[in-house]
């Protein structure tokens, strides 16, 4: 059986990805299975996203601990830990991430293990959509070729699953000339057709009784959510050009965030770690002093 | 028709205090997000949040909350009664002198409109109707957007939602009028209650700051511009929340004791500037025009206007 | 300290009134609603320091009880029947707030058909919520099971809300001597509740009840709720002596009336136990060796008692004043399964339903079941569902469909 796992963040299409894959295989007479993972939380926060493909019948239901292939949707996942992207990774594991970066450049900078793949699949969709969305037709091409899915299968499921999302015509025509560039263009990386051996010994331990005050759903150390960082969510960044601002604080009081605060001098500045990247800032104000630019990985960590 | 007399003039006398922090798992650019941060500056740390089950759920989610206040998650039906509860528990706490009156906090009930303009309606009525002394912020997405953004009781005539798509059988969408919850509240005379949007931050400081004053059930129905479940992208939200108040399909207006006074005069410009923004209402332009869906949603927010200049209370 | 006659509810009434509670969220519903008529007088005239509120639902109701003992007040509610399954969701939030309150529940049958008097599907809905449950068979017990649930309850061991369940009618209607304790006295057994882990003060906020993500997570605080509600069993065994030592009475998880010489025995829970105890004394007359066992705390479900008192018996009838449709007696399936390792368990376990609907068990049908019982024990071979339902009865119900279907007035 092969496993894939898919990690992506809300709205980018992990789960679609999946279901692309599933698709495709159930079509050439594969027994498959796609399920997908998150929380109510939604764009922006971690999903993932399983893929079974077997000859036989598949024993196996929800998530996948130990993968063959890994498709990562977005470079910031590999650094979070709400993402679990590294469980079940060793040095025998395909992992495919979307990144600019050459395999070496990226197993350079995130010293992640795996038989490591990369392709540039956001340039792809900002050439091909012309704006920042879904590229899970992307996602679901690059996974079928590298566990050996024809394309012309990839080519019907993306189309099926796309039109069943309600996208028109001419989108899935784009995402399939996007997706069949991606098929050719992964680079490949061998994925083992089998699922390894049986897991370590595990030893149960059951919690006992606490009190009360730990025993319930209970927060006590709040505020405390600022200490996650929100950078992976973004694709855009704004940058404020300090020459160009009035100081009229519209971009301050239309943060959902919070995440611009004023400095002394009564100038906004945006805090990046908590900078979701909705780009409403940008959109209020009246001076053009608050630009886009592209995340890049680099920037993405800060 | 609006205020004499403003605590909120400028953009910079908006508190820079922050009492919802970062680092929610809510999605970005959440026009609710955005309303209740602003609301959060007015209404202090001394709160207690009474969460019913919508997307706030996911405010305060193990081991994060970012709020410097507290919290209680009750359930989608009862909120207004869970508020009712502590209300009632700080007043008995503080007459037997086991709370120290400055240890009281404000009770502030948080609804999506699922709850609000369905579910919660009996705890609300009960709530408003014993005078309860507490805020309540609803944040109107016209969708039950935390399940994947489905027909509620207030998604607006010819929005396509999960539940209700545009279909060969029909084409509208939505064809249901979006329920009319601020006059169902004001039948109850509350001693205040206001529309709010986030585009219109001096004027949502100046309600929460207005009232304060007063005793009793103390209302605000927010427009929660949904990029997620509207389809439109993030950066919109301002947009959409300045197009929805100037084409007059979202009054900005308060009731004081039941007297309603509009605290803006919208442009009226058309509607379709506003829907044209949303995925929601795509439909309604492509590929064909459904002339008579978007005459009638002008014709609706027409008449609205009309009673307005008229002098009419709504 | 003398006896007065009182119905059920007022000595329910009774039971807050001496525990001195801070808040009463109310809705009125038959059986029930004498006991918030009582307490809404008392917190009129000032004989109970209280607010009393009355809430549009119970599902309210139950939200608001929760949320003012989340805050720090000493809670008491009462409801039935629908209004038990109203409220059912937020009695699973309550106890996740791990807020400790007192419900008291008087029972009675659920529609549909809808009826007034009691049977135990309605508390029984709530077995598995987290609250723990007493049902009583007294007014007495009444009174006295809701102060010793509130020290239960409140204590840090145990933090869950308390349900204490009465008999509609039977016991709610029904006056008989109680002996109240002395407010003096109760203050002394029940110390004021001054929580550590809730409220929600200006100076110490918290976030209480908040979403969860994961399956480890809610394994974790759904798992504290049940590790708390097997401390009660400790914890009632304390409260249990304190409250003889103050007052005189003893109540037990489980109580035995004349086993320790019996060969079968009778399994029955609340109100009709009495009339179980009668039958036990007329079978005896007889020459049968029988005792019963009243399963008094239904959650925890007191196991080791349960054992301890059914074991090396030839049978043991258990009679559910309930019925799971499909199944049969929810209490005879909880017994069975934990008399199941143990080597000495009964020879014949026997499952009779009866009392449905608040219906009368007779004599006859206790000694049927006494009969089938040793039957079963003398063979090896236990049985049922048995429905407890007589001859004439069969034949009172025939006419009544004749009425409802078959006559023609000629209209």
């Amino acid at each position: 059986m092969i496993a894939v796992r898919f990690h992506g963040r809300g709205g980018q299409g992990a789960k679609t990805a999946s279901r692309i894959l599933g698709t495709a295989a159930f079509s050439e007479g594969f027994t498959a299975q796609d399920s997908p993972i998150y929380g109510s939380e939604r764009r922006g926060a971690p999903v993932s996203a399983f893929t079974r493909i077997a000859k036989e019948p598949i024993r196996e239901r929800g998530i996948i601990t130990r993968p063959v292939l890994v498709v990562v949707a977005d470079v910031s996942l590999i650094g979070d830990p709400a993402a679990r992207m590294l469980e079940g990774i060793d040095e025998r594991t395909a992992v495919f991430v979307n990144s600019p970066l050459t395999r070496e450049e990226l197993r350079a900078q995130t010293s992640l293990p795996g038989r490591l793949t990369t392709l540039d699949l956001t340039t792809i969709a900002v050439r091909e959509f012309g704006k920042r969305g879904a590229i899970s037709a992307l996602l679901g091409a690059v996974a079928g070729r590298l566990v050996g899915l024809r394309p012309e299968s990839i080519d019907r499921a993306v189309a099926q699953e796309l039109a069943d999302l309600g996208v028109d015509a001419s989108l899935i025509r784009r995402n399939q000339t996007a997706a069949r560039h991606c098929y050719e263009a992964v680079p490949l990386v061998p994925v083992e057709k089998d699922v390894r051996g049986a897991p370590g010994p595990t030893s149960l331990r059951a919690p006992t009784y606490d009190p009360p005050t730990r025993g319930t759903a209970s927060i006590t150390a709040g505020p405390n959510s600022a200490i996650r960082s929100m950078s992976g969510w973004r694709t855009f960044r704004p940058v404020l050009r300090p020459d160009l601002c009035n100081g009229c604080w519209l971009c301050f009081a239309n943060c959902p965030e919070g995440a611009i605060t004023i400095k002394p001098d009564g100038k906004p500045a945006v805090y990046y770690p908590h900078c979701k990247g909705c780009l409403d800032c940008v959109e209020v104000c009246p001076t053009d002093a608050m630009t886009v630019e592209r995340e890049t990985e680099a920037t993405k960590t800060t | 028709m609006a205020w004499e007399y403003r605590i909120f003039k400028d953009l910079h006398q908006i508190p820079r205090e922050e009492h919802v922090f970062p680092g929610t798992p809510l999605c970005a650019g959440c026009g609710g997000l955005e309303s209740l941060r602003l609301a959060a500056k007015v209404l202090g740390n001394h709160v207690v949040y009474v969460n019913a089950a919508g997307c706030f759920t996911n405010l305060a989610s193990f081991p994060f909350t970012p709020l410097d206040a507290s919290w209680l998650y009750t359930t989608m039906g009862s909120a207004p009664a869970g508020a009712q509860g502590v209300r009632d528990a700080l007043d008995v706490l503080i007459a037997k002198g086991r709370l120290p009156q400055d240890e009281d906090v404000k009770v502030v009930v948080l609804g999506g409109d699922g709850s609000t303009y369905d579910m919660a309606l009996s705890s609300t009525s009960g709530a408003i109707t014993r005078r309860l002394d507490f805020y309540y912020f609803c944040y109107d997405n016209e969708a039950y957007g935390n399940t994947g953004v489905q027909l509620s009781p207030a998604t607006p005539y010819g929005a396509r939602t999960a539940t209700s798509p545009c279909a060969v059988r029909n084409p509208v969408g939505a064809v249901q009028e979006k329920k009319d919850i601020f006059e169902i509240w004001r039948a109850h005379r509350p001693p205040y209650l206001a529309t709010v949007s986030p585009r219109f931050p001096l004027d949502l400081e100046e309600k929460f700051a207005r009232a304060a004053a007063y005793r009793g059930p103390k209302l605000f129905l927010g427009f929660a511009a949904c990029p997620t479940g509207w389809l439109f992208d993030p950066a919109y939200t301002p947009d959409v929340a300045r197009l929805a108040v100037e084409c007059g399909m979202w009054p900005l207006k308060e009731a004081i004791d039941g007297n309603v006074v509009h605290t803006y005069l919208p442009k009226l410009s058309p509607i379709e500037d506003y829907l044209k923004l949303q995925g929601r209402f795509r439909h309604l332009f492509e590929p064909t025009v459904q002339k008579d869906a978007l005459a009638h949603i002008q014709a609706t927010v027409k008449a609205y206007w009309d009673r307005v200049q008229q002098g009419d209370s709504v | 300290m003398t006896a007065q006659m009182m119905t059920g509810n007022l000595a329910a009434a009774w039971g807050a009134r001496l525990a001195d509670v801070d808040y009463v969220p109310a809705f009125p519903i038959t059986p029930q609603t004498e006991i918030v008529e009582t307490l809404s007088k008392w917190c009129g005239t000032g004989e109970l320091n209280a607010r009393f509120v009355t809430l549009d639902s119970e599902h309210s109701m139950m939200t608001a009880a929760g949320a003012a003992a989340a805050t720090g007040a000493r809670v008491f509610t009462a409801t039935s029947s629908q209004g038990l399954l109203h409220a059912l969701e937020v009695l699973y939030t309550v106890a996740g707030w791990r807020a400790p309150l007192v419900l008291v529940n008087v029972s009675r049958a659920l529609a549909s058909p809808i009826t007034l008097e009691p049977d135990h599907n309605d508390v029984l809905a709530a077995r598995d919520s987290g609250f723990v449950q007493v049902h009583a068979e007294t007014c007495q017990e009444v009174v006295d099971s809701i102060l010793m649930a509130y020290r239960i309850a409140e204590d840090p061991l145990v933090c869950l809300p308390v349900v204490v369940n009465l008999d509609g009618f039977v016991l709610s209607f029904t006056r008989e001597p109680v002996w109240l304790p002395e407010a003096q006295a109760v203050r002394a057994f029940l110390p004021p509740f001054r929580p550590t882990h809730l409220g929600f003060k200006a100076s110490t906020p918290q976030a209480l009840g908040t979403a969860v993500l994961g399956g480890s997570t809610y394994s974790y605080f759904r798992h504290q709720i049940h590790l708390a509600s097997v401390n009660a069993l400790q914890v009632h065994e304390q409260a249990a002596a304190e409250f003889e030592r103050c007052f005189g009475r003893r109540y037990d998880v489980v109580e035995g009336y004349r086993i320790e010489d019996a060969e079968d025995i009778l399994v029955m829970s609340n109100a009709f136990a009495s009339k179980g105890k009668a039958a036990v004394d007329a079978a005896r007359e007889q020459g049968r060796r029988v005792g019963l066992l009243r399963l008094r705390m239904i959650r925890p479900w007191p196991a080791d008692a349960v054992r301890r008192a059914l074991r090396g018996r030839r049978a043991v009838a258990v009679l559910d004043q309930n019925l799971s449709p499909g199944q049969g007696g929810i209490l005879y399936q909880e017994i069975a399964a934990c008399l199941y390792h143990d080597v000495a368990r009964p020879r014949a376990l026997c499952s009779f339903i009866g009392g449905l609907g608040g219906k009368n068990i007779s004599e006859a049908e206790f000694h049927a079941v006494f009969e089938q019982t040793a039957e079963a024990g003398i063979q090896g071979q236990g049985g049922g569902p048995v429905l407890l339902y007589t001859e004439a009865e069969y034949r009172e119900m025939e006419q009544l469909q004749f009425l409802a279907h078959d006559l023609k007035t000629g209209r």
